[in-house]
């Protein structure tokens, strides 16, 4: 049971004609491991799930569960289950009969399908509901009904496509918490496809950044935020992204607003980079460079001021009030180690 | 403002006009099928008169009774619609929703077959049948009305496949369903509506056919749209024996007709919208 | 299966994954799909080759005898036969004619009808019944009741208002125009069925909109809806087409193509030709050629609905 769930995708690559869906994805997802698939839509995340599922095939390369190749198998040899994001509860049978239709499928003998039932029902807080009829729940519960459809076979890999996407705000925040929970009491393999950053980074143990049909990073939420190695997914995580300002090199640094910023990285002088700034690194300091705030996003306990610096737009994050009024000049400044570099040719960090 | 009332007043009894027209050719030959053979002759026709069911009585217990033709065309029907439904709701499901080699020929074929000219196929049937001795039996009529019966259930059932989500079946597979488990347990009772409306149009055909009915009928198969035919001759017509067949045939079908009056917009018009195979 | 010795794609040595996946899809649909396609083409395809055969042979069942191929002999004979030539005019008249007069006043009921705002309902069970009945009790209905000589409803209407008795069926110059109307009155409620919907379906704020723009209820009809409508009203005229070109049991019912070729459309020829005089070669011929006219008016159809 404990090594059970062991994920290796080799070199898939899915075409759709002369469209390339997928340009050779490798991933190795570990046992027990929650790993997400982010990126935006049409990055080929859902197309990674769906073949990972055996909902289609890949045009080549290889998937191994648990060290075994099931490349050609179809879906329900491969003892996985899922969560769609429509939910795709069967209509016709009440929430019991849809938690049990997994169960009958894999000839349980009928003693234990009740039960099983039962508890899969209890751990996600549906069992007064199994005489209903999926019309008859609210999104909440047909949410959850789909869930203890897919753990009531303890099946060795759990699969989620945007489970939460059709859910309201309050109830994304609580269901992601016990999805969580309910990840780690089960011990099972989770992989999770989501075009929000922020459910990712909460979720996952580590996640796979998408984009264009293949993965630009691959790592622990913490350390793909903390050092993303490329423009694509510098821009794609953090809310709201990292600024990215075209400049060039200095010795020993970069050239903003006209100015020598030193930098951690060793750089020639005088060659085209792209600097990063996440918005919350952005420093207020009167010794600084100046620069003209045009908007303020009034959050509450902080803002998001949307400023101008030598004509390009910079964000940035500011909790110190009273807040500072539109059209009002201040200055700020940049540590060395707050600096992301990028090369604007290939996009990767330098 | 009068001129107002005057339009409405005109729009009014112009529509009017269409009801009757509409209502009035069935409404009289069902009300002379409660008349006594005096009272259908009377000149100027009789609206109000002692209606008696002798002419009921005689169509169904008389000499002359029509009971086995409609049996006849109750086995006719029935027998159409079983058969049909079962070639055409697998079709259906394997045009609407899985790959299908050459699929966008197959659903032109399936349309194309739908405008041939029935008197076209009714020739070399009749040779045919005539060869292997299935005139005069329900398995040769019923063979043919799949003709035109089984194109029209298949566009029909493909149009109600196509309205349910993808994700069921493949929450079905993951679930560990086989296709024909998943078609069995999850596709089907899904589309048990379209099923039963689709039911109902060929039943509706099926019982309607005329140009068929009459060359490959015979003693044996004997539907009552051409028994009407008996009580119509050079010499004389039997004008309310004949008004109660009619209103026994229009019976089953009007009955329908009202059951499945929301559906019968699409069901007429199947085919036409869309043609071709998709996906 | 043998494994792979590198990490490559591989290329050769095992089956690509997808079509196997597919190969099985592609095998399921075809075991659903084949009972039905063997059926439809025992039932539809098989015949019209028969068809096309037999409409090359001499096949006489009043005299087997002569029985024989001819080659083309059929249709040289066709096109020489005046017969032939009538029922195509008839053919035309009656399709021409009745699908006209259905969509003129189907769509004028439906948007009569549209803008009523009770009664809806009962306009829409009405139109059913004449649908769902069949054409040969229809037929049989209004020739008996409606349109026997000094007996039926419509020639005592007609004798009331004036114009005398006339013998509806049985006088050449009228029998077409009855047969006409009895097809006519049977489907015209399908027009008005289907267009109703389709005026339903339009949305009310373009008319809104339109009212604001000052539009004249003219106007709206001929700039807003005519043009929403066309897709509809092409749809009808299709399919109206269709079942008028493969009209037959009302007809038979009612004249039997008479009096003489009065009535006796393509359809009822072929039928004729080949059951009453037992002249099977020569009714496939004419049952070929009625198929070419379909195909050829199909084909015009088609066309002008991709035009414009």
């Amino acid at each position: 049971m404990t090594a059970r769930g062991l994920v290796q995708l080799e070199k898939i690559v899915k075409k759709h004609g002369s469209f390339e869906a997928l340009k050779g994805i490798d991933i190795e997802i570990r046992p027990g491991e929650f790993f997400a698939l982010l990126g935006p839509s049409g990055s080929g995340k859902s197309t990674t799930l769906r073949i990972l599922a055996g909902l289609d095939a890949p045009t080549s390369g290889r998937i191994l569960l648990d060290g075994k190749d099931v490349t050609g198998a179809d879906a329900r040899a491969r003892d996985i289950a899922m969560v769609f994001q429509s939910y795709a509860l069967y209509p016709h049978m009440t929430v019991a009969e849809n938690i049990a239709f997994p169960l009958e499928m894999a000839k349980t003998p009928k003693a234990e399908i009740a039960p099983a039932v039962r508890e899969a029902a209890a751990k996600v807080k549906i069992d007064h509901l199994l005489d209903r009829k999926p019309g008859q729940l609210s999104g909440g519960q047909q949410q959850r009904c789909a869930l203890a459809r897919a753990i009531v076979r303890k099946a060795r890999l759990f699969l989620l496509d945007e489970p939460l996407s059709n859910l309201d705000a309050m109830l994304r925040l609580a269901t992601r918490v016990e999805l969580k929970k309910l990840q780690r009491s089960l011990g099972v393999t989770a992989v999770y496809v989501t075009h929000d950053q922020e459910e990712a980074m909460t979720l996952a143990d580590r996640m796979a950044v998408f984009r264009e049909g293949e993965i630009c990073q691959i790592g622990r939420p913490a350390d793909v935020f903390a050092a993303p190695n490329c423009i694509e997914v510098a821009a794609f995580i953090g809310s709201p992204p990292m600024n990215l300002l075209t400049t060039r090199s200095t010795a020993g640094g970069v050239l903003i607003g006209g100015r020598h910023v030193p930098v951690a990285a060793s750089l020639e002088a005088g060659r085209a980079v792209v600097v990063g700034v996440r918005p919350s690194a952005v420093r207020f300091d009167p010794a600084g460079i100046p620069v003209t705030v045009e908007v303020v996003e009034n959050l509450g306990d902080a803002a998001i001021l949307d400023l101008t610096l030598d004509g390009t737009p910079l964000r940035a994050r500011y909790d110190r009030f009273p807040l500072p009024r539109e059209g009002e000049t201040m200055a700020v400044s940049f540590a060395p180690e707050d600096i992301h570099l990028f090369d604007p040719t290939t996009g990767r960090r330098i | 403002m009068k001129g107002h009332k005057l339009r409405l007043a005109l729009l009014l009894s112009v529509s009017g006009l269409f009801l009757l027209a509409w209502i009035f050719p069935i409404f009289w030959s069902l009300l002379n099928a409660f008349k006594s053979e005096q009272d259908v002759l009377a000149y100027p026709p009789k609206l109000i008169f002692s209606p008696t069911l002798a002419a009921f009585r005689d169509v169904l217990f008389g000499p002359t009774s029509i009971v086995p033709n409609l049996v006849s065309s109750f086995i006719i029907s029935i027998g159409t619609t079983i058969v049909t439904m079962v070639l055409a709701i697998p079709a259906a499901y394997a045009l609407a929703r899985l790959r299908v080699p050459g699929k966008k020929w197959s659903g032109f074929y399936v349309l194309a077959t739908q405008m041939l000219p029935p008197v076209g196929i009714i020739i070399p049937y009749f040779l045919i049948l005539r060869d292997i001795g299935w005139i005069d039996t329900y398995q040769g009529i019923i063979l043919i009305y799949l003709s035109f019966s089984l194109p029209f259930a298949i566009w029909l059932l493909v149009s109600y496949f196509e309205d349910l989500p993808f994700e069921m079946e493949e929450a079905a597979f993951i679930d560990g369903a086989s296709r024909l488990m998943t078609l069995w347990r999850i596709i089907l009772p899904q589309v048990r509506g379209g099923v039963a409306v689709t039911v109902v149009f060929v039943f509706l055909n099926a019982w309607n056919e005329f140009l068929f009915a009459v060359v490959l009928s015979g003693n044996v198969v004997r539907p009552v749209t051409i028994s009407m035919f008996n009580f119509v001759s050079v010499e004389q017509t039997l004008w309310s024996k004949l008004a109660a067949v009619s209103a026994l045939a229009m019976l089953p079908v009007i009955i329908l007709g009202i059951i499945a009056q929301k559906h019968i917009v699409k069901g007429l018009t199947v085919g036409a919208v869309k043609g071709g195979g998709r996906r | 299966m043998t494994k792979a010795t590198t990490l490559d794609v591989p290329v050769g040595g095992r089956a690509d994954p997808a079509r196997m996946m597919e190969g099985r899809e592609r095998r399921f649909a075809a075991a659903l799909l084949a009972p039905a396609f063997i059926a439809l083409m025992a039932t539809t395809t098989f015949p019209l080759l028969h068809l096309g055969w037999t409409s090359l042979h001499r096949m006489d069942l009043a005299m087997p005898f002569m029985d024989g191929f001819v080659g083309l002999d059929n249709y040289r004979e066709l096109l020489g036969d005046p017969r032939f030539w009538s029922a195509l005019g008839v053919s035309l008249v009656y399709t021409f004619s009745t699908v006209i007069l259905q969509v003129v006043l189907g769509l004028a009921l439906a948007l009569l009808v549209n803008g009523m705002k009770r009664g809806q309902a009962l306009f829409r069970i009405v139109a059913i019944l004449p649908v769902v009945l069949s054409p040969a009790v229809v037929g049989m209905v209004w020739r008996t009741f409606m349109l026997t000589p000094e007996f039926g409803v419509v020639d005592y209407l007609s004798m009331t208002a004036g114009l005398g008795s006339h013998n509806w069926l049985g006088d050449p110059s009228l029998a077409l125009f009855s047969v006409v109307v009895i097809h006519t009155w049977q489907w015209t409620p399908f027009a008005f069925m289907v267009l109703l919907a389709s005026l339903a379906a339009l949305p009310e704020d373009i008319y809104e909109a339109a009212r604001i723009d000052r539009a004249s209820p003219w106007l709206c009809f001929v700039r807003i809806t005519l043009p929403l409508l066309r897709p509809a009203i092409v749809m009808v005229i299709i399919m109206r087409t269709m079942v008028a070109l493969t009209a037959f049991a009302a007809i038979f019912t009612v004249t039997g193509g008479g009096p003489g070729t009065a009535t006796e459309i393509l359809n009822l020829y072929a039928y004729r030709k080949s059951f009453t005089e037992l002249s099977i070669g020569y009714g496939s011929a004419l049952a070929v050629a009625l198929l070419i006219f379909t195909l050829v008016i199909t084909g015009v159809l088609f066309a002008l609905r991709r035009a414009k």
